[in-house]
């Protein structure tokens, strides 16, 4: 029976010592960027608001809030998870990672509390959808932007 | 070339065949639907996940323990959500779970099914109310805890997303508010929930009043929640209560009347780096039942804690390691006193589990996961009506592989 006993005591600590070491060892990449094209905040042309602060733009993308400042309905546009000016926009733009904006989406759209975003497959896609959707807010790489959207400044 | 699991099923016939089920749902919205750009918003979302259980001894969600394991724990759900309106969201969830125990228990329910006004909207703030079933903001992971895609392993911590009494914690039928500033530090949500809890058959079992004529009849139940993210998006900390009464009817001799109060405490934390994220949550859980008689009357306030490390390899991997540890009474942490009164056996009033996991997720849309416990205790086992504590064994050990997809 003691021995039983002794067997879990063991694996626990070592399991909390496996923890501890890999907090501690492991290397966490952080990934530099190179000189990259800025990404800009794109919306419909109707859209009247003209900036929004950082965390009006993570709430909106994160899919908390629904409305523009001005009370009209705003539809989110992003490009697949995996698109690396997606991850970009996201880490630069919304200081977050794009799984994790991923399980907010998941939990605002299984627990009634939203809705999920609109994908676009590509850049081009995006402005397409962003020139001719009401309400619409996208992001884009600055060489993509032309006078089909309207460039909202961030705070 | 991806498959874009937001647009899975944009297909038009699908569109208008759930429109049409949405209506009928919804009627009294009917009449602001006259336009179609209020069609265009319709969404419609699901998830099925499918999981094999193992164990050496003891069995968990199944005759885990015998042949090659148990498949009976199953999750399906289906949901849809609309704007009606700029500021209002209509949405609903049905839920089908089957976790061990009998094959109805698959039949779907309504999870949660809220109309969601959000008065203030802008650069400072939202504020939100919702009417309806609303999901109970408890802890991390309660809102959206039976969709294997925000679960960080097959099975949530135990100690505090235990099945036992989960009805009472999944959601309430009444109003909940919720409210979101930003300040400079970083973001302050609120969310506070009033209603009547839901008390089906798990509490009576849980509670051991099964074995009586009588019945436990939801009575009033509240919800807090706190939560604090930093403006880096790394840090974030919450602070959950919850109050859920029931009272008892139809009761026999010797049992009275009495009522049952369940008042838990949850203290989150996490940390999250763009590889790693490290969690921790802390509870605190006080049962009360009162008038019912002498013998079964009692108070007491049990403890659970986790730390968790979670971390990501690459974009399709990611791997855990957890420690979790319940305790049912803080003032008879190894159960002795419980085994010398006679209740049952000590090992049934604790669990320490140690969970290593890992996720596989190839495609936004598919997941498998496998992950292993070896837990000392049977605390959180889920108690079958016809189970015996005592023929349970303290050390055992689970594997579990789980297959999950959505759109």
């Amino acid at each position: 029976m003691s021995l039983f006993c002794l067997i879990p005591a063991a694996i626990r600590s070592g399991a909390l010592a496996a923890l501890v070491l890999a907090w501690l060892v492991w290397p966490t990449n952080t990934y530099s960027s190179e000189q990259q094209t800025a990404i800009l905040l794109v919306a419909h042309p109707a859209v009247t608001t003209s900036w929004l602060n950082r965390d009006t733009t993570r709430a909106i993308f994160a899919m908390r809030q629904r409305t523009w400042p001005d009370g009209e309905s705003v539809q989110v546009f992003v490009l697949p998870n995996r698109d690396p000016v997606h991850a970009r926009f996201t880490k630069e733009q919304l200081a977050a990672y794009p799984h994790q904006l991923q399980l907010a989406w998941d939990r605002m759209v299984f627990s009634g509390m939203g809705q999920a975003p609109n994908r676009v497959s590509n850049q081009l896609d995006m402005r397409e959808k962003v020139a001719n959707t009401p309400g619409a807010l996208g992001y884009l790489e600055r060489e993509y932007i032309d006078e089909s959207v309207h460039v909202i400044s961030m705070e | 070339m991806s498959f874009q699991w937001s647009e899975g099923v944009s297909l038009a016939r699908m569109r208008t065949a759930l429109a049409w089920l949405g209506l009928l749902v919804f009627s009294p919205f009917a009449p602001a639907w006259a336009n179609d750009s209020v069609f265009d918003t319709l969404q419609v979302h699901g998830f099925l996940s499918q999981a094999l259980v193992i164990t050496d001894d003891n069995n968990f969600f199944g005759k885990s323990s015998e042949n090659a394991g148990s498949l009976e724990y199953t999750e399906v759900g289906l949901n849809a959500s609309l704007r009606p309106h700029a500021n209002i969201l209509v949405a609903a969830q049905l839920l089908s779970r089957r976790a061990g125990g009998d094959t109805r228990d698959a039949i779907p329910t309504l999870d949660y099914g809220v109309v969601d006004y959000q008065v203030v909207s802008n650069q400072q703030r939202t504020l939100g109310l919702q009417l309806g079933r609303f999901k109970n903001p408890f802890g991390l992971y309660n809102q959206t805890r039976d969709m294997a895609f925000t679960r960080p392993s097959i099975l949530l911590p135990q100690s505090i997303y235990f099945d036992r009494t989960r009805s009472l914690g999944m959601a309430g039928d009444g109003a909940s508010l919720y409210h979101e500033e930003r300040t400079q530090a970083g973001v302050v949500r609120f969310q506070a929930g009033v209603g009547k809890a839901r008390v089906e058959d798990d509490v009576d079992l849980a509670l051991g009043l099964n074995r009586f004529p009588g019945t436990l009849q939801a009575g009033s139940s509240a919800i807090g929640q706190v939560r604090f993210e930093d403006n880096n998006g790394r840090f974030l900390m919450a602070l959950s209560t919850a109050s859920a009464n029931a009272d008892y009817e139809g009761s026999q001799p010797p049992l009275d009347n009495g009522s049952f109060q369940f008042q838990p405490w949850v203290f989150s934390l996490q940390y999250n780096h763009e590889r790693w994220s490290l969690t921790s949550e802390y509870a605190l859980r006080t049962v009360e039942l009162d008038g019912f008689n002498p013998a079964i009357d009692q108070k007491k306030t049990g403890e659970s804690w986790y730390l968790q490390y979670t971390r990501r390899v690459d974009s399709d991997w990611q791997w855990l390691l957890r420690f979790d540890r319940l305790i049912n009474d803080r003032n008879d942490r190894s159960g002795s006193t419980y085994e010398q009164s006679g209740l049952g056996p000590a090992h049934s009033q604790f669990a320490d589990d140690i969970t290593v996991g890992v996720q596989w997720t190839p495609r936004p849309n598919l997941m498998v996961a496998g992950e292993y416990h070896h837990v000392d205790g049977t605390g959180w086992l889920p108690l079958d009506s016809d189970a015996n504590a005592s023929a349970k064994s303290r050390h055992w050990n689970m594997l579990l592989f789980q297959l999950s997809v959505r759109f």
